[in-house]
């Protein structure tokens, strides 16, 4: 281990679980919606979670996009982890459930409806606020593994994400037996 | 008659070292860890495992620390405010495996030198700082470095210089592993500025070694755990040979707890719990802790017994003090393959081989503004592969605000496309004070409902001016060689990886809680051999020192059995 990727590391971790926290304690603030019991819990999260992702994540000639590195189903594949940390997966849906409210209240319309200019305007205030930064924060992360990820773990479909950035991976790769969860 | 004649609890570099002596030497050896037993066969090139999920140590939610760090706005008067770590996500467990986290090292192995064990005779005190000289000097540890050398298996090549430290054979048993193009890079640019480029020696092999192979040069070394078994873990160098004498007995998922002690001080047995969470009790002749630092503190204080009220070697108040890290800073500058010619575009994209430059010039610094004060060591690695971890940093434009869609994406091919980043790491003393110390948390207990380690972590000033002193040359040598965007990074935070002290050796029992050989004051067979031992921890890191010490450790106890 060297000292300068692990101070790095711990920054990191530190600050997004002090948002966490912070969210876990008062979740009526988050975003700019006036009280958390009148938003409504959104049935299907994963349309929206889709939409986001496709947004913050565009596919183009020549590189890969959300769809392309199966973003939505490795955040499934997070948020049904039952080692994975609770608060955080709880987090990223009643994002979803503000981040509806937010787009009824702005243009009386899902965010899965509103055209590319209205997607970008609502997710800028979304970030405008510390806790709904810490929300898109947390799902570019999410999109960061699935794009760079070992694809044992459902991401970066044939190492699309790697050629992409030009990445050459460590040998030997994880095996799906042996891969992070199986491994005892 | 108890089955064991020594009961080791901690497999890493202290543990793993004296394990391997006393079974070679004919002792019946059982070592107790916490964590599990991993293979080569079981090591992968796996980002997410190793560093984004944390495969190698345990649940914060289950088992953590409580990080106390300086804080002016405290509104409690103390100037210190104390955050669990499952809060932070600072993580301080390093590697709770089989042969612990010298599996997880890179491997940058150096001695420490003579002056390093006279630290207060050579510079005198220093306000705030408990800096005192060894009780052993360097001969008493050169023949067990030279050992380390040959059963670990160090590679390198011995360059003559001002501080090069006294060797007892003339080189090293292994040539040095295979180096990067950009080494000759580095070699020219000191050249020029007047500084002497080193190779760097490394816990890896360059040949085969019994059932250990040559390194394999998959460009991830730091943070992973080695599959092809060159990497000098004490797992793969050391417990597997133990194992194989039919003498040691290594038992994973064995989370000790307390260490029972009778009447007369001696250890008796070490309680604790295995795989299925049931109480266990373990007897034998000695005892050896070394659980890295600040765990090892945390069971000696845990132990309490009738001649050791407040802890065992605890009755002076002296088990947990003087804990200390390595101090220093980082260098770090981009190598941009458009701003390059062709030639060294191609060699600065080279995946593989290691930088292996290491500088000493500064061991003693002796300048107008600071004085002669100890200095210490600049290594140089190329920036770590982390792919992940190195998209994550994209996230965020210099101004701190999210980046997403096509600005994002053209973020992530310049950063991981455009360039590479090469670092200088520089390793200075961090001294001891009396603000980095370990005890028992009075409210945070661990999923068996024991009281966890609380960590005070205060840094001396001192540390930041050699740090910053340092530091300022790696970034002359970076900017030297042609790396873009140099910046310099000092800071008191400390490296939870890089950590020793707290269980001192010495000569008084009342200033320190072991004996030269090691052994707890007042408790005659036990032990500690890991890093906790060092009053000073040198300005390199102290693995090569706690692997020696350890061998050292493990000759005495052989003596006595």
């Amino acid at each position: 281990m060297n000292n300068g990727d692990l101070a790095t590391r711990h920054r990191l971790l530190a600050t997004r679980r002090a948002f966490l926290i912070a969210g876990a304690g008062g979740l009526a603030a988050l975003f700019v919606l006036p009280a958390a019991s009148a938003i409504p819990r959104v049935a299907n999260p994963w349309p929206v979670l889709a939409a986001v992702q496709e947004h913050l994540f565009p596919a183009e000639p020549g590189a890969p996009g959300a769809r392309e590195i199966r973003a939505l189903a490795y955040l499934q594949g997070v948020l049904s982890d039952p080692a994975g940390d609770r608060e955080e997966q709880d987090f990223i849906l009643k994002g979803v459930d503000w981040l509806e409210g937010l787009c009824r209240q702005r243009h009386r319309a899902s965010f899965v409806d509103l055209d590319p200019l209205r997607r970008e305007g609502v997710l800028r205030e979304v970030a405008g606020t510390e806790k709904g930064e810490n929300w898109l924060a947390t799902l570019l992360l999410y999109l960061c593994e699935a794009l760079l990820c070992d694809p044992v773990y459902g991401g970066n479909p044939d190492g699309v994400g790697w050629a992409w950035l030009r990445h050459q991976p460590g040998y030997p790769r994880p095996t799906p037996d042996k891969r992070h969860g199986a491994l005892k | 008659m108890s089955e064991f004649d020594v009961c080791v609890i901690g497999s890493g570099a202290g543990g793993g070292a004296v394990a391997w002596r006393l079974a070679m030497a004919g002792k019946r050896v059982l070592v107790l860890e916490k964590g599990p037993w991993f293979r080569e066969a079981d090591f992968f090139k796996d980002e997410l495992a190793c560093c984004r999920r944390g495969a190698y140590t345990p649940d914060l939610r289950e088992q953590q620390h409580v990080i106390e760090e300086a804080d002016d706005e405290e509104a409690n008067d103390t100037g210190w405010r104390g955050t669990p770590t499952r809060e932070s996500g600072w993580d301080f467990w390093n590697g709770n495996v089989v042969g612990g986290s010298s599996n997880f090292m890179s491997g940058f192995f150096h001695r420490m030198k003579p002056v390093d064990f006279r630290l207060r005779s050579e510079f005198g005190p220093i306000h705030g700082a408990n800096v005192v000289d060894w009780p052993i000097a360097y001969d008493d540890l050169e023949p067990y470095y030279a050992e380390v050398e040959r059963v670990v298996g160090i590679s390198g090549r011995v360059v003559a210089h001002p501080f090069l430290e006294p060797r007892s054979t003339p080189d090293f048993p292994y040539p040095p592993t295979l180096e990067h193009p950009v080494s000759a890079w580095i070699d020219a640019a000191c050249a020029r500025l007047g500084y002497r480029a080193l190779p760097l020696p490394r816990a890896i092999l360059s040949q085969p070694r019994g059932t250990r192979r040559a390194c394999e040069y998959s460009g991830y070394c730091g943070s992973y755990g080695c599959a092809s078994g060159a990497k000098g873990s004490a797992r793969a160098a050391l417990l597997d040979e133990a194992v194989a004498t039919g003498r040691c007995e290594v038992r994973p998922r064995s989370q000790v707890f307390r260490l029972v002690s009778d009447a007369r001080g001696q250890v008796v047995a070490a309680e604790y719990f295995d795989r299925d969470d049931r109480r266990r009790r373990a007897r034998a002749r000695a005892f050896v802790v070394a659980c890295q630092a600040i765990e090892s503190a945390r069971l000696l204080l845990s132990s309490p017994g009738p001649r050791h009220p407040r802890g065992l070697g605890n009755r002076y108040g002296q088990v947990g003090r003087n804990l200390i890290f390595s101090a220093g800073g980082v260098s770090h500058g981009r190598l941009e393959f458009d701003a390059l010619d062709p030639e060294r575009a191609a060699q600065a994209r080279v995946v593989g081989p290691f930088l292996n430059r290491t500088l000493h010039d500064w061991y003693v610094i002796d300048d107008p503004e600071l004085g002669r004060v100890k200095g210490g060591v600049l290594d140089f690695l190329m920036g770590h592969p982390n792919v992940i971890s190195r998209a994550l940093a994209e996230r965020r434009d210099d101004d701190g605000q999210l980046v997403w869609g096509r600005a994002f994406k053209r973020r992530l091919e310049n950063a991981i496309r455009g360039g590479r980043r090469i670092d200088c790491e520089a390793f200075a003393d961090w001294l001891p004070t009396d603000d980095c110390f370990v005890r028992l948390d009075g409210e945070v207990k661990d999923k068996w409902g024991r009281p966890v380690a609380r960590v005070r972590v205060g840094a001396h000033p001192h540390d930041l001016k050699v740090g910053r002193y340092l530091a300022e040359r790696g970034a002359r040598v970076l900017e030297a060689l042609g790396a873009r965007d140099v910046v310099i990074g000092v800071s008191d935070s400390p490296p939870q990886n890089l950590v020793a002290g707290g269980c001192r050796f010495g000569r008084d029992p009342r200033r320190s809680v072991l004996d030269p050989d090691c052994r707890v004051h007042g408790a005659d067979n036990l032990f500690v051999a890991d890093g906790g031992f060092m009053p000073t921890g040198g300005s390199v890191p102290p693995t090569w020192t706690i692997y020696a010490n350890a061998l050292r450790v493990g000759d005495r106890i052989a003596a006595q059995l």
